[in-house]
């Protein structure tokens, strides 16, 4: 009867009022009171008076800016006259550091940054990298290509190893993941992170060892929350558009180099004549005539007898059309509560992509599935993630055949390959690149994972002040993979018999047939299994005496990883679309890989306060790592100490005369760490031996030196990096400001050095070189209006970085790290790192004309590669801003980087098609501001040589090859997200009885995107790769797209 | 009870802290790759990555004028046009990775009780050299392949490595006689499956071809002479008739194991046509020279009629009448599309022939370079045959190789034709050179290259698609990869103008 009664008032809503003051009992005005748990709050007004709805149980949250967050539970009472605490330092969250560690921000005598749920999921971004980008100072995220499974490249303060490993370590709940892989982050649900904390520097990371000397991500998922069970369903929708394409031109049609060349008998001193016989129904390369209307033939005589006839000009938004609109659905719920000694969290998320590339899809489903409990000193917790994700991919690239069609095809028209005749491989118009959508079917990719994440965490509270911690974490990821080829026979008659329109036969009267090659189709099957075992044991240690206070711990680490990779695969198969190799002729291929790393750590940390306003902080760890370790090699070569320390004064506690109302808060922090990097390959102190190519044929055995030579003395690269910083609360705590300079130097640094091939090898592996890197980062939030009804929060940062390569090796000056022969990614000395050269105009450097050849205008190219900038930017800017008013808010966040420049295959490939619109010059011109060498050595200014032939080797041949063309400023500036949200009223939700919360939100990410006018190609941040090798781009990245969508968010009672 | 926790604590830490051995560490073994290598299975790897190597001769090809290309595809302009730089034609770093296998086996083969490949591996030293050397000039060659030894090897004067080249070829010859091969053991040599005086053939055979170079050197007589008597002393002599120098590492049909020319330019593993078989074609250049000796057996081996091979393998589809043989101005960039030209013929591409050897040095050459020593030495080189017969031979053996018609050869050198029948040529010198050149086609275009820069004969045209003071490219840049890493030596040569920087041997 009792317990019935209890049940009854505990359910039961009543108004709850009173005002908040501070300690002085003067009342806090727009404080804000929430119920814990839930979204229902409310504001106070100017005299601090309050009232909300709640019942029994509920734990009503007072909060107010400047001042301690306070709790207090709804009693039997009606009236709560909370009385706050006023914030001596900043908002005293609790910060996740190195090795699951948590300190209070005043505590911390280096810079870390704490990015919560709320910013992560604001632009609903379904991938965790994505909607860190511009968030955080000193963080670059680089969106390295954008499909269905996107790449990213995550480097904090930018590169510190010439060629090794510069990615910030992603620690997902005390588990390190493998560097440089986007894979786990891709599986990453972000609803289900909790925060994440951007350990920027070497001496925040001192504690995960070598992994950690670029900075670290850690990242928290979410526990479950004490209380009643909270259900939330979740929906995004969002649709995905390309944002911009290159510069095309739609002037000129089908065309090669047909017309006799120079030169030669016959040949035509009229360009328009000449570009009438450049003209060509079956070419690929875009030089034909000028666009002129007239019904003209594409391809060639179909068997039918009918040819595909156009007309002659550009189909207008053809270029855009052939790119999908991408939709992407995501569907989540979630489940979380637990009772006073247990907690649960339990998620559901299906993620369904379809990308801008016409039939490329994704989809990601995983359950998650935490929880914890006490039982007296014990204190265990597990959590446990299970993703399954799939992919649906083209293989082939999708954008460099497209280039490759002339602006009259209407090319989105010939989706149908099957039906369509004209689309048909059989019959396709294009001599040299077929029909790009029978491509997309034909050249395919599926491959998923099979993700499992999951750690063990036991507390075992020794005493008061002394605590045993273990952590078990590990990682499965099953990737299978199908690369798939069709296989597809031509007619005989497209093979022998399809002849272009008569007027272009040759004149030899047989007309001309193509020369198709049929596909022999091909499969290509792989298993990919990697597994991580990490363990974390501590002795942790916290007292106070006096004065004093400490907290330490000791601890042991060991890390395994494994990774194997199987494969088989053949190229040619017999029945057509039975992709197995068993359903093959000739050998069948494959192969194997296996690695294996291990490592282990002893590492102590002690922090010593002195009356809370002091802090000296030292961490120490040892590490052995399998990289380095042979048995015959010394055993420091193999094991190397760590060490870091720093401090923090909150200057404005120990010297309170300097506090005003305009400086509230101040804190200085200093720190200095020298880390290690083991930053070379696995089995990287090893010489091969691999197969020579083709062996074995048969039972001949051939094998080949490899071309890597390791240095017999290799030894872990050393980074010691120094810092210093200051955090402020200005103007009653409306304004926060961080800023940080920090410089790290590198030495011993492990490079792998081109090396002369004349010495037999092409690369040596070894420690010598030493580079710098340093910088400075500024963030500033401020409160520009607080009111009861209305806030308006702007942030903004900037970070500036730069490096230097003190020393490559004695003798070596610069050395090509990625890219092409004719224009790639350099590690010049003296320089910034890494540096982009291209091959470049020959100027007059009086006066910066190009020089161009006095007999026939063409522009003259540099021999060697020209140094063009840095690849990396050196500058990188945030702005973000937060406006409530009552249940609507808007965020929006931009981000700026420059300083940096890129260079785009794509208008290398496109200047060679003739589709980019800088190709539009056909007509006879003076090369701009050029000049020439009058015969004596001295350049004048050419004003009378003109090109001789514009029409087509102008670009081809020299334009093209001037890679200098298609290197522009890669600055740009990015509405990363945009968020507008609708907060439903509890008014409103009452009436609905099971919904205790509901939201609806439309967003968008980078619907904004502004670059160099210079820059004709392609979105700045892509790259080919997700190496070092930034700053260089091609057709394999689609052009970057822009995403809205429509967000409703429900939590059921 | 408090200290009851202590002390559990304690225990299991130090359990913890204690419990790792080095053993643990102990995966680093690269289970990937081999981490060690016997010479002979480097010794074939290396061989067959030579013989595969067929970029050098392509442009030699070209550049010599026995081939160019259709117009299907766009005409190269670094080939053609002779606009190119250090970036372009690098085959430097590949000859050297290569040499550098060849020295490992030279410098293992004793330790690792394989004395017998020692001999080889030098002879396959020495012809690399000499290639480099003659588009290069200068080259790295007594610090080269030193590792770690010496990471910027100093350059060494052309002439004194050509000169050291003979020296290794009489350390190759000394190595061969004293190792013969094992039992068991021949299999890994893919060029002579072990016969030693077949390598000592071609031993002598690589000396003629490196003295014949600098036969236009003033002051070098002697020296040339007294070398040639050297190898003339030798038992096993020359490359004998029929004993061409030839790969095969038992090629078969898969994709990247077919032979590498049939691969490139006929037909993938699957059988399907090479898109790339469209490019190179007879220059009207090489055709007029083949009708202008009614060499028309030649002709019609080296290339297919237009339209290429037809259904039956080895045959044209189009009647084989010279009148369907349509070769390309040299260089022209418009106007002879693929379909419409002569594509490479049955003695180098045929359908299903795809385990056929790849050619890396002809018995032809040998006996037109001790015809051109015969006729230049006469009575001094102690060469027992005459310059006449040596010539006849190469003939002979160069129609052997295209297909075996003896009787076209007789034909030829009986026709009473200046440059083919060897009595009717006022030149002798130019009738050695020219057949040569045509016994060149097809099966060492890099040596056809090198030898027109020595003789000037024949005398080539320039590209149509050059500029018109365009001039013939004499070498190749040093390539930029090693001017990056090994820049003060690469300096030290000097600048270098590939139109007028001349190799040694290069001296009209």
């Amino acid at each position: 009867m009792l317990v019935c009664l209890c049940s009854l008032t505990f359910g039961q809503t009543r108004a709850i009022s009173g005002q908040i003051k501070d300690e002085a009992g003067v009342p806090i005005a727009y404080a804000t009171v929430k119920i814990r748990n839930s979204s229902t709050g409310a504001s106070a007004d100017a005299e601090g008076k309050y009232s909300i709805n709640a019942k029994s149980g509920d734990v009503l949250v007072f909060s107010a800016i400047g001042y301690n967050i306070l709790e207090a539970p709804v009693g039997s009472t009606s009236s709560i006259d909370p009385s706050l605490k006023k914030m001596e330092g900043l908002i005293d969250e609790v910060i996740v550091t190195a090795q699951g560690i948590k300190r209070r921000p005043r505590e911390l005598g280096y810079s870390v940054a704490r990015i919560t749920n709320d910013d992560i999921t604001v632009g609903r971004s379904p991938q965790l990298a994505q909607s860190l980008s511009g968030k955080v100072s000193g963080l670059a995220v680089f969106n390295v290509n954008n499909s269905v499974d996107p790449a990213v490249k995550i480097v904090l303060r930018g590169y510190r190893s010439m060629t090794g490993n510069n990615d910030a370590l992603v620690v997902i709940d005390g588990l390190p993941m493998p560097p440089g892989s986007s894979t786990m982050l891709n599986l990453l649900n972000p609803n289900d992170i909790e925060s994440v904390s951007v350990l920027k520097g070497g001496q925040a990371a001192t504690l995960y060892g070598s992994d950690g000397v670029n900075g670290a991500l850690v990242i928290t998922t979410k526990r479950g929350t004490k209380g009643k069970a909270r259900v939330t369903y979740s929906n995004a929708t969002n649709i995905e558009q390309v944002s911009f394409l290159p510069d095309y031109q739609d002037q000129f049609g089908s065309g090669s180099h047909y017309a006799v060349g120079f030169g030669a008998a016959g040949y035509k001193t009229d360009y328009l004549a000449r570009m009438k016989d450049n003209w060509r129904s079956y070419e690929n390369q875009q030089f034909g005539d000028r666009f002129d209307g007239s019904l003209r033939p594409a391809g060639r005589l179909l068997q039918d007898g009918t040819y595909y006839e156009l007309p002659y000009s550009a189909v207008e938004g053809e270029r855009r059309r052939i790119w999908n609109t991408g939709v992407t659905t995501n569907n989540q719920l979630s489940v979380s509560g637990g009772n006073e000694t247990s907690t649960f969290y339990l998620s559901l998320e299906n993620n369904l992509a379809n990308g801008v590339v016409p039939e490329d899809k994704s989809r990601r489903t995983g359950v998650r599935l935490a929880a914890t409990t006490e039982a007296g000193r014990l204190k265990a917790g597990f959590n446990l993630a299970y993703v399954q994700a799939s992919y649906d991919r083209t293989t082939f690239d999708f954008y460099n055949e497209t280039i490759n069609q002339a602006a009259h095809i209407p090319l989105s028209k010939l989706r149908d390959w099957k039906t369509n005749k004209f689309a048909s491989p059989d019959a396709y118009y294009n001599d040299y690149f077929t029909n790009p959508y029978f491509r997309l079917d034909n050249d395919r990719q599926n491959y998923g994972d099979a993700n499992f994440q999951g750690n063990v965490e036991l507390n075992y509270k020794v005493a008061e002040w002394l605590n045993l911690y273990n952590k078990l974490g590990i990682v499965n990821n099953t990737r299978i993979r199908k690369n798939t080829v069709g296989k597809y026979t031509y007619t005989p008659y497209a093979k022998t018999g399809a002849k272009v329109p008569p007027a272009y036969d040759q004149a030899d009267g047989s007309g001309i047939t193509r020369t198709v090659t049929d596909l022999a189709g091909s499969v290509y099957d792989a298993t990919e299994v990697e597994n991580i075992v990490n363990n974390e044991f501590q002795i942790q240690a916290n007292k106070d005496f006096g004065d004093f206070s400490t907290k330490g711990l000791v601890g042991f680490s060991l890390y395994d990883r494994r990774y194997k990779l199987v494969e088989v695969s053949s190229g040619s198969i017999v029945v057509p679309d039975i992709f197995n190799v068993a359903n093959r002729t000739g050998e069948l291929g494959g192969g194997e890989q296996i690695t294996q790393y291990r490592k282990y750590g002893y590492y102590g940390d002690l922090l010593v306060g002195w009356k809370d306003l002091i802090f000296i902080h030292g961490s120490a760890r040892f590490d052995g790592t399998s990289k380095f370790y042979k048995p015959s090699r010394e055993r420091d070569l193999y094991t190397y100490p760590y060490y870091g320390a720093d401090v923090s004064f909150n200057v404005t506690e120990i010297l309170p005369a300097i506090k005003s109302n305009i400086l509230n808060y101040a804190k200085v922090r200093a720190g200095y760490s020298k880390n290690v990097a083991d930053n070379i390959p696995i089995y990287g102190l090893d010489r091969i031996y691999p197969n020579g190519a083709g062996f074995p044929y048969g039972n001949t055995v051939g094998i080949s030196v490899g071309d890597l030579l390791p240095a017999p003395d290799l030894r872990p690269e050393k980074v010691g990096s120094f810092e210093v910083g200051t955090e402020m609360q200005l103007l009653n705590n409306r304004i926060n400001v961080d800023f940080t300079w920090y410089t790290q130097k590198t030495t011993d640094a492990v490079v792998t050095a081109r090396i002369p091939n004349s010495t037999g090898f092409s690369n040596l592996l070894l420690n010598v070189g030493e580079t710098k890197n340093w910088g400075y980062e500024l963030d500033i939030r401020g409160q520009v209006i607080r009111s009861e009804n209305f806030n308006w929060e702007l942030s903004a940062r900037y970070s500036y970085n730069d490096n230097k390569v003190i020393e490559i090796f004695p003798g070596v000056n610069e050395f090509q790290s990625s890219g092409y022969s004719y224009a790639g990614s350099y590690v010049i000395k003296d320089n910034s790192f890494p540096r982009i050269k291209a091959i470049g105009y020959v100027r007059d450097p009086a006066t910066n004309r190009v020089i161009v050849n006095k007999s026939n205008g063409y522009p003259l190219s540099s021999g060697p590669l020209k140094d063009l900038g840095r690849a990396l930017p050196n500058k990188i800017a945030g702005w973000g801003t937060k406006l409530n008013y009552k249940s609507i808010s808007l965020s929006a966040n931009f981000e700026y980087r420059g300083g940096h420049v890129i260079y785009s295959d794509l208008g290398r490939q496109m200047t060679f098609t003739g589709s980019g619109g800088w190709t539009e010059d056909r007509t006879p011109h003076i090369f701009p501001n050029s000049a020439y060498d009058d015969g004596t050595g001295k350049f004048v200014p050419n004003n009378d040589v003109n090109i001789q032939e514009a029409e087509y080797t102008l670009w081809v041949d020299y334009y093209r090859n001037i890679t200098e063309n298609f290197t522009v400023p890669a600055w740009f500036i990015k509405l990363r997200d945009l968020n507008l949200s609708y907060n439903f009223s509890q008014k409103f939700l009452s009436k609905v009885k099971f919904i205790g919360d509901a939201s609806v939100a439309l967003y968008g990410r980078n619907l904004l995107t502004i670059v160099d006018s210079q820059n004709d190609f392609v979105d700045p941040e892509f790259s080919f790769t997700t190496g070092n090798g930034l700053g260089i781009s091609n057709t394999a990245q689609t052009p970057p797209v822009r995403q809205y969508g429509i967000n409703l968010n429900v939590t059921f009672k | 009870m408090k200290f009851k926790h202590i002390l559990l604590a304690l225990t299991i830490a130090s359990a913890a802290l204690t419990g790792c051995k080095k053993q643990w560490l102990d995966i680093n073994t690269n289970p990937n790759q081999l981490p060690v290598a016997v010479p002979s299975y480097v010794f074939t790897g290396a061989v067959n990555r030579t013989a595969g190597f067929i970029e050098p001769n392509e442009l030699g090809s070209y550049w010599s004028a026995q081939w160019t290309q259709s117009n299907t595809y766009i005409i190269s302009g670094s080939q053609f046009q002779y606009i190119f730089n250090n970036t372009n034609f690098n085959y430097w770093d590949t000859w050297y990775d290569i040499l550098n296998d060849f020295q490992f086996v030279i410098d293992n083969a004793d330790s690792l009780q394989q004395p017998y490949i020692k001999g080889p591996a030098r002879v396959m030293k020495a012809m690399i050299f000499q290639q480099l050397v003659d588009v290069y000039g200068n080259i790295p060659y007594t610090q080269a392949l030193k590792a770690i030894g010496n990471l910027s090897p100093k350059f060494d004067p052309q002439q004194a490595v050509y000169e050291d080249l003979i020296k290794v070829l009489d350390t190759a010859i000394t190595d061969l006689r004293a190792n013969a091969f094992v039992s068991g053991s021949q299999a890994t040599d893919i060029v002579f499956k072990g016969v030693v005086a077949s390598w000592i053939k071609f031993a002598n055979s690589l000396k003629m071809r490196i003295l014949i170079r600098q036969s236009k050197v003033a002051g070098k007589s002697a020296y040339i002479i007294a070398e040639i008597n050297k190898a003339a002393a030798t038992a096993e002599g020359f490359l004998t008739a029929g004993l061409d120098v030839t790969s095969n590492p038992g090629y078969v049909s898969s994709t990247g194991k077919t032979n590498p020319i049939y691969d490139r330019w006929g037909y993938a593993a699957s059988g399907a046509t090479q898109a790339l078989g469209r490019y190179p074609r007879p220059t009207t250049f090489l055709f007029d020279k083949l009708k202008a000796t009614n060499d028309t057996f030649r002709l019609k081996r080296l290339f297919y009629p237009s339209g290429g091979e037809g259904p039956t393998a080895g045959t044209g589809t189009k009647a084989e009448v010279v009148s369907n043989y349509v070769a390309v101005p040299y260089g022209a960039s418009s106007g002879y599309l693929s379909q419409n030209t002569s594509p490479l013929g049955p003695a180098l591409i045929v359908r299903g022939q795809f385990n056929s050897s790849v050619v890396v040095m002809t018995a032809a050459e040998s006996f037109f370079l001790l015809a051109e020593a015969k006729q230049l030495y006469g009575g001094s080189v102690t060469l027992a045959g005459t310059a006449q017969s040596y010539y006849e031979q190469g003939v002979r053996e160069s129609f052997r190789l295209s297909g075996t018609a003896s009787l076209a050869a007789t034909a030829l050198l009986t026709s009473g034709i200046d440059l083919a029948d060897w009595a009717a040529s006022p030149n002798k010198l130019n009738a050695i050179w020219m057949q040569k050149w045509l016994a060149l086609v097809n099966f060492g275009g890099f040596e056809a290259w090198a030898e027109f820069r020595r003789t000037n004969y024949p005398v080539i045209p320039k590209s149509a698609a050059a500029a018109t003071n365009a001039k013939l490219p004499l070498r190749l840049f040093y390539p930029q990869t090693e001017e990056s890493s090994n820049g003060v030596n690469v300096k030290e040569q000097g600048a270098i103008d590939v139109f007028s920087t001349k190799i040694f041997w290069d001296v009209d």
